[in-house]
């Protein structure tokens, strides 16, 4: 070794560049200063190898001829100039130096997490300064002190290369991976700055990096600490916006250059001249969405916003292949594949659920996967706890389909494409920078053969012997957090352990064999349409129109096309019509919930600021969540996912048809029109947040009336300022996402939906709103509507409210369970809604509760939870009722839908059906058999793995790190008032 | 409807309506009430056409069917009210059993929380005493046929004492039925927290499987060395008392154990995860211990175990979302049915918490769900009468039209079961009470509310 392990000083540096001229590259360079070892030369020859010049392309016994750091000649007969040092390469193989395309230094950070379930009423949750809220909080964002975005958690401007310094600890550890280069990635926040190239040396980082501008980074990394977005759709705001306003700043600063006498001068951001430097496709965008779905919505920012885009891959794209080949990105994919845990219990399995014992068994064969979905694939050790597990677990994702030639590509030839340097490194040619890995045997995928040395820039860099046994058992064991060790299986398996899959024993082979079968099934399988007849008619039911036509017995329906054709007069079926005998059954219109909290992906709240009309449910909808099917399973086929209630002014709703299966965006009910939830009363104004929660504006209902007195006057302005330039020109004025929707709202073009409950404050709303020129679309709740019905009923509200819930909280004291009827006898449209995953399963049942209190008649009742809503949403043009014209989405039912014996047998939506009673226990016990073989795996790969495949040492971390769609699984979510205690 | 076979207590009798026989027996007071042309609910021994109820000094002493000639009429005392029932349902007031009605007013409002204390051990707390008889959730309920419930305490794990109430009284003290009724204990949980350290809202609090594992297996052995003390006391003090001829100091936890050791009251051990209903099943066996499972979430998977050692549950759970990924959608709605075929008792109630004790009224709905996926009406009906009176061993006295037991019963316009019905007049032991409420109050103060003029848009 003839290397420096320490990296001289600056100052020293640049002393011997002014003394001896160029360092490098030049032979006067390689004259040392005495006291200093000399340079070797730069001249050798790598010979008698096998050459992987490039994936698919060997050359047994080939040479490489190295000259001043650079790959001078390859081939079979190359000529060994005199003065050239020899390294005899045979039993060796030779390939290009890997590239690492995400490393992330200096940061213990897991990969982005997908969960943020907040609690209620932690810390201060007031973020100063930020542009588009109005407000001023106690205290600014944390995250900055400097210049930049008012938001901590948006970065753009950080640069890796500006403070980059080599470590030898982060470094030898690629290095014996057979890494030469890595992307090093900043770590810090939603939008996080620019990536580096560097080469994986200890010298002057003015040597090592070799590309200052990469990446720019992004990840969609709720963070907890009250300020600003802390809510998964929140951040997916925080980068909307900050992309709208990096292009309008440079507009602002350039229209400065023209006027600057005339006109005030714009801020100094360096955020968002970062940002402007890389839009527009000048640098790609690399993304951390960190999970399958959210993968879905990068692509469509994406697009939105116009970048280009490089995904980090979640490890979980087999839950929803179909996204991941529309996305056609490329993906930077860790192999950190869970490890199945150690329990202290047999009866613990209980507890591991279906999904998680999916996720392990599908993580090595993700990488394939999106090989097979014909998507570039670039391999990092990003997200390994040892960077040593690597090969381990690469050679896991070989066996389950990954081909060598992809998962050399994938560290070579890919890597170099994505970060523009293709020229420079990926192959073994003449004239790329000499970065090799040189491995003993044949193959750098048999785990068993060492990297014995990489070159770096033409100078070796081997590899430490293989450490004596007993001296990595303690390593081992030293190297496993100490509160982990229990669990661990690392640290009783010690060194052994770490070979795993190498092991030449019967056991060795048994596991790798057990490992290489997939038994877990796509969680899409046994979901989507049922049947999709081209027509269909059903007969002899007894059909609650929901329209003049009220309630038909003995009638039929005919649907063809997605929609009702007929309802209650014979037809005359086309041949291919699917014809159900409905004797005895009855039909309603498919149940709506007007308030639903379901499909949610994160927090339900941005509980941050007192307005978040920026944040939108659209961008997070969970198309994953059980809840579907459970509440397809009570007729329900539509419903509106409305952002919590914590802030004055919350985020937009997005109306969903419960069309499981399908993607997120596919769910979106396209016909429906915007809305936005709003909230007052002891929510928003904290009321129930902890008695320290007391220093964000409204802490009273004046204040809320006069906190969105202020948004709306300040979206006033902001429309007035959009009608000024259309007429008169000039600069275009920024976008702001907060008052465009509120201005929408003003426009008439956005649906209000505002959670409320006492009279006062709902008196207070209609009126205020009246001011703006504003009909509020529905009262959320509402609960004392009876109270001011006529009121609402001139104003022309809608009050969707719960059957019977009262005295969960002081200001629902006086809510009474005729709410309902009295309500919708005094002229005000009104229904029922669930606000809650459970509830949403029998909303039929509730409209039930309106004939027993205050005596609505049933068909009206029922109305409360089918026509009504779709009235308040805007969408009973298509759905609600079941007439000629209308979607056809429905549910079939054993008895009158609100007689509590019934129960849901069937139910259909755009005319395909999504659910089928008599088809459940056969789903169930499909889901039940998988599960056991699955845990049947996981005991016999345990067993021969010694306890467990925990190789990794992280306990099971990984394998209990729920997924996002699923983190909410089983638990009931609310907008604020009934959050677990 | 079924009629079965009615048992000797009940007298087959003919009545001419309008026409008091005069056979014998005292003069009747005036709390003497006759329910006629009822469909009567028994419980205990179906239903009865056409059936008749007389009430005396707040007792049923007979339960009959009119209109059958050829058995003679019974004695119906002079001065008796006649109540004519039109036909309707008559059924036997409703049980809430483990409830927070009386101990919460307003979940929200921590000034008007009085269900949780705090400690793990404290038999002696009586959550009776803590009744607010003014609560405005007790006419709610008591509007939808609920008669009884029972106050229950929540803790850690033993949390105290309840009592059986009813729904009517001035005090708590007249309000009682039995006192004590039952001792609630928390089964310890035995789910390991698998939630990864940093995603923990207190990494600090991280711990591994292993230490969860000692830590929860401590708990039982805690648990059952509480047991085992309370047992060594009783043992002592009996013993000393009768040596000594003098009783030792007394120590209120223990002496709070005494009625549940003997096997006399029962003990309600709130489990809902499979291995805490088995753990609690073997316990109560092995220490001969009456008990009862409340919530009982993951009972059904455990029915064997209950019914062959005869532990009924009080299911709370059926509106509950399924806790697993491979449960069918219905998992919980169907419980109590796989429940009852295993040979189950099986009680429904609301869940504890605020929450709970604002939805009591709703608890015939919560039976009315396992009828839609199986249970035999009959049963679902039991489940929130009898089964909980035996539950609570007050059998005897409420749970049922019977001669003997307590006149608390309902006139309902339709089946219980059915949402649309309503409860139209109530008498709790033997008084009639008033189905009014802070929200019939409301509904009459604003339906009446004068017209307003639309101050249009």
């Amino acid at each position: 070794m003839t290397m420096l392990h320490q990296p001289l000083p600056k100052l020293l540096f640049a002393l011997l560049a002014g003394t001896c001229g160029f360092l490098m590259g030049t032979s006067a360079g390689d004259l040392a200063p005495p006291g200093f070892r000399p340079h070797p030369a730069g001249l050798h020859a790598l010979a008698g190898g096998r050459v992987v010049v490039r994936p698919g392309q060997i050359l047994e016994a080939g040479t490489v001829l190295i000259r001043d750091g650079l790959i001078e000649a390859v081939g079979t007969n190359v000529d060994i100039p005199a003065g050239a040092r020899v390294w005899d390469m045979t039993s060796n193989t030779v390939y290009a130096g890997f590239i690492e395309s995400y490393l992330v230094l200096d940061s213990t950070n897991p990969p982005v997490s997908t969960g943020d379930s907040m609690p209620i009423g932690r810390g201060s949750l007031t973020a100063g300064g930020w542009r588009f809220f109005g407000a001023p909080g106690d205290r600014s964002d944390p995250g900055r002190a400097g210049p930049g975005s008012a938001l901590g958690k948006i970065n753009p401007e950080a640069r890796v290369a500006d403070n980059y310094s080599p470590k030898e600890k982060n470094l030898s550890a690629l290095r014996e991976q057979g890494f030469t280069t890595a992307v090093v990635a900043p770590c810090r926040g939603i939008l996080r700055g620019t990536s580096a190239l560097i080469a994986l040396t200890e010298e002057n980082p003015n040597q090592a990096i070799l590309k200052p501008g990469v990446f720019q980074h992004i990840a969609f990394e709720p963070q907890d600490d009250g300020s600003f977005p802390s809510s998964l759709m929140g951040v997916i705001a925080a980068v909307r916006q900050t992309f709208l306003d990096a292009d309008h700043y440079a507009l602002d600063r350039a229209d400065f250059e023209k006027h600057s006498a005339a006109r005030r001068r714009p801020e100094y951001d360096p955020g968002l001249t970062a940002l402007a430097a890389a839009t527009g496709k000048r640098m790609p965008f690399v993304v951390e969405p960190g999970s399958a779905l959210m993968n879905d919505r990068a692509v469509r920012l994406a697009r939105e916003l116009d970048f280009n885009l490089i995904l980090i891959s979640c490890g979980q794209e087999w839950r929803r292949p179909d996204l991941a080949r529309v996305s056609g990105a490329a993906f930077i994919v860790p192999v950190n594949f869970p490890s199945l845990p150690k329990l202290p219990d047999e009866a613990d399995w209980d507890q591991i659920s279906l999904d998680q014992l999916r996720t392990w068994d599908w993580a090595p064969e993700n990488p394939a996967l999106l090989r097979e979905l014909k998507l570039e694939v670039a391999l990092t050790t990003y997200g390994l706890g040892e960077k040593k597990e690597f090969r381990k677990n690469l050679r896991l994702a070989l066996d389950r389909g990954l081909s060598e030639e992809d998962a050399l590509a994938g560290l070579t030839i890919v890597p170099a494409r994505l970060c523009g340097v293709e020229k420079q490194l990926g192959s073994i040619e003449a004239g790329k920078i000499a970065n090799l890995v040189i491995v003993q045997g044949r193959s750098y995928f048999d785990p068993e053969s060492k990297v014995r040395a990489v070159w770096i820039d033409g100078k070796i860099h081997a590899c430490p012997p293989e450490p004596s046994k007993p001296a990595s058992a303690t390593k081992s064991t030293a190297s496993a957090a100490p509160t982990n060790a229990t669990v661990s299986l690392a640290a009783t398996n010690g060194a052994s352990n770490a070979g795993l899959p190498m092991k030449k024993d019967k056991k060795g082979d048994d596991l790798r064999e057990a490992q290489r079968i997939r038994v877990a099934h796509s969680p899409q399988e046994g979901r989507g349409a049922i049947t999709n007849p081209p027509a269909l008619l059903i007969r002899h039911a007894t059909i609650w129109t929901g329209g003049p036509a009220g309630v038909l017995t003995n009638a039929e329906l005919f649907v063809a096309g997605g929609k009702i054709l007929a309802a209650g007069s014979p037809a005359t079926p086309p041949t291919n019509t699917l014809i159900l005998d409905a004797t005895g059954w009855h039909i309603t219109a498919g149940i709506i919930d007007c308030h639903s909290h379901s499909a949610i992906l994160g927090n339900v709240n941005e509980m941050s600021l007192p307005s978040t009309a920026m944040v939108r449910i659209r961008d997070v909808v969970n198309s994953e969540t059980p809840n579907l099917h459970q509440q397809l399973a009570g007729g329900v086929t539509a419903a509106n996912l409305l952002h919590g209630s914590a802030n004055p002014i919350d985020g937009q709703n997005c109306v969903i048809k419960l069309r499981d299966g399908n993607s997120p965006e596919d769910l979106v009910f396209s016909n429906a029109p915007a809305g936005i939830k709003f909230a007052l009363g002891e929510n928003p104004k904290q009321s129930n947040w902890g008695d320290h929660v007391t220093s964000r504006f409204p802490q009273t209902r004046m204040g809320v009336q006069t906190f969105i007195a202020n948004r709306f006057t300040a979206a006033r302005h902001y429309l007035q300022d959009w009608e000024a330039y259309r007429s008169t020109g000039g600069l275009i004025p920024r976008r702001d996402l907060e008052l465009e929707a509120i201005g929408e709202i003003i426009q008439g073009r956005r649906l209000i939906h505002s959670h409320s409950y006492r009279q006062d404050e709902i008196l207070m709303l209609l009126r205020l709103m009246e001011g703006f020129g504003v009909r509020v679309g529905t009262l959320q709740h509402g609960l004392e509507a009876y109270k001011i019905a006529d009121e609402i009923s001139a104003h022309g509200a809608g009050v969707s409210t719960f059957s019977d819930w009262w005295a969960y909280k002081f200001e629902v004291y006086d809510a009474i369970p005729y709410n309902g009827s009295l309500a919708a006898q005094r002229g005000v449209t009104v229904s029922f809604n669930s606000d809650s995953s459970d509830l949403a399963r029998r909303l039929y049942l509730e409209a039930a509760k309106a004939v027993k209190y205050g005596g609505t008649p049933e068909a009206k009742a029922l109305n409360f939870v089918t026509l009504n809503p779709a009235k308040q949403l805007h969408i009973d043009a298509f759905v609600g009722s079941l007439e000629p014209g209308k979607d056809a989405d429905f549910a079939v039912w054993s008895k009158s839908p609100l007689d509590s014996g019934t129960v849901c047998l069937q139910t259909w939506i755009d005319g395909r059906q999504y659910f089928d009673r008599a088809l459940e226990a056969g789903r169930t016990a499909r889901l039940q058999a998988e599960r056991k073989d699955l845990i049947a795996k996981a005991r016999k790969i345990a067993r021969l793995a010694g306890g467990s495949d925990d190789a990794g040492n992280d306990g099971g971390k990984a394998f209990f790190r729920s997924s996002l769609e699923h983190e909410f699984d089983g638990r009931e979510r609310h907008c604020l008032d009934q959050e677990d205690q | 409807m079924k009629i079965e076979l009615l048992k000797s207590r009940v007298w087959m009798a003919a009545l001419w309506s309008g026409i008091l026989l005069l056979l014998g027996g005292g003069r009747a007071d005036a709390s003497t009430l006759l329910f006629t042309n009822a469909l009567v609910h028994t419980v205990a021994n179906g239903i009865l056409t056409n059936g008749a109820v007389l009430v005396e000094s707040n007792v049923i002493t007979l339960v009959f069917r009119g209109a059958s000639a050829g058995t003679p009429p019974p004695a119906i005392p002079p001065g008796t009210v006649w109540i004519d029932v039109q036909g309707r349902h008559l059924y036997p007031g409703l049980i809430s059993a483990d409830s927070a009605l009386g101990l919460t007013e307003i979940d929200a409002v921590r000034a008007t929380q009085d269900s949780t204390e705090v400690g793990e051990f404290t038999p002696e707390v009586e959550s009776w005493i803590a009744v607010n008889p003014d609560s405005e959730l007790l006419p709610v309920a008591r509007a939808n046929g609920i008669g009884y419930f029972e106050p229950s305490p929540e803790g850690d794990v033993v949390a105290g004492q309840s009592a059986l109430l009813a729904l009517a009284g001035w005090t708590w003290e007249q309000m009682i039925v039995k006192k004590p009724a039952a001792l609630h204990i928390f089964w310890p949980d035995q789910s390991l927290n698998i939630t990864p350290k940093d995603r923990l809202a207190n990494p600090a609090k991280w711990k591994a499987f292993d230490e969860q594992d000692q830590d929860r297996r401590n708990k039982i052995r805690s648990l059952e060395d509480f047991f085992d003390d309370a047992r060594a006391y009783i043992r002592t003090e009996d013993f000393g008392a009768l040596r000594a001829g003098r009783a030792s100091e007394k120590i209120p936890a223990w002496e709070a154990m005494r009625p549940y050791l003997k096997g006399e009251l029962p003990v309600v051990v709130h489990a809902n995860e499979l291995r805490q209903i088995q753990a609690a099943a073997l316990w109560a066996a092995t220490n001969h211990l009456r008990v009862v499972i409340a919530g009982g979430r993951d009972a059904w998977r455990a029915a064997s175990l209950l019914a062959s050692h005869k532990i009924p549950v009080l299911y709370e759970h059926i509106f509950t979302l399924p806790p697993g990924d491979t449960d069918a959608y219905d998992v919980q709605f169907r419980a109590p049915e796989v429940l009852h075929r295993a040979g189950v008792c099986v009680g429904f109630a609301t869940g504890r918490g605020g929450f709970g004790a604002t939805m009591s009224r709703n608890l015939p709905y919560l039976a009315a769900q396992a009828v839609a996926f199986g249970l035999p009406e009959e049963e679902a009906i039991k489940g929130v009468t009898l089964y909980p009176a035996r539950m609570l061993g007050v059998q005897s006295r409420v749970g049922s039209i019977e001669a003997g037991k307590e006149a608390t019963l309902f006139i309902c316009d339709g089946n219980i079961l059915d949402i649309r019905a309503k409860v139209t007049r109530f008498w709790i032991a033997g008084e009639e009470v008033s189905l009014a409420s802070r929200h019939t109050r409301l509904y009459e103060r604003y339906q009446a509310r004068p017209p307003r003029a639309g101050r249009g848009f």
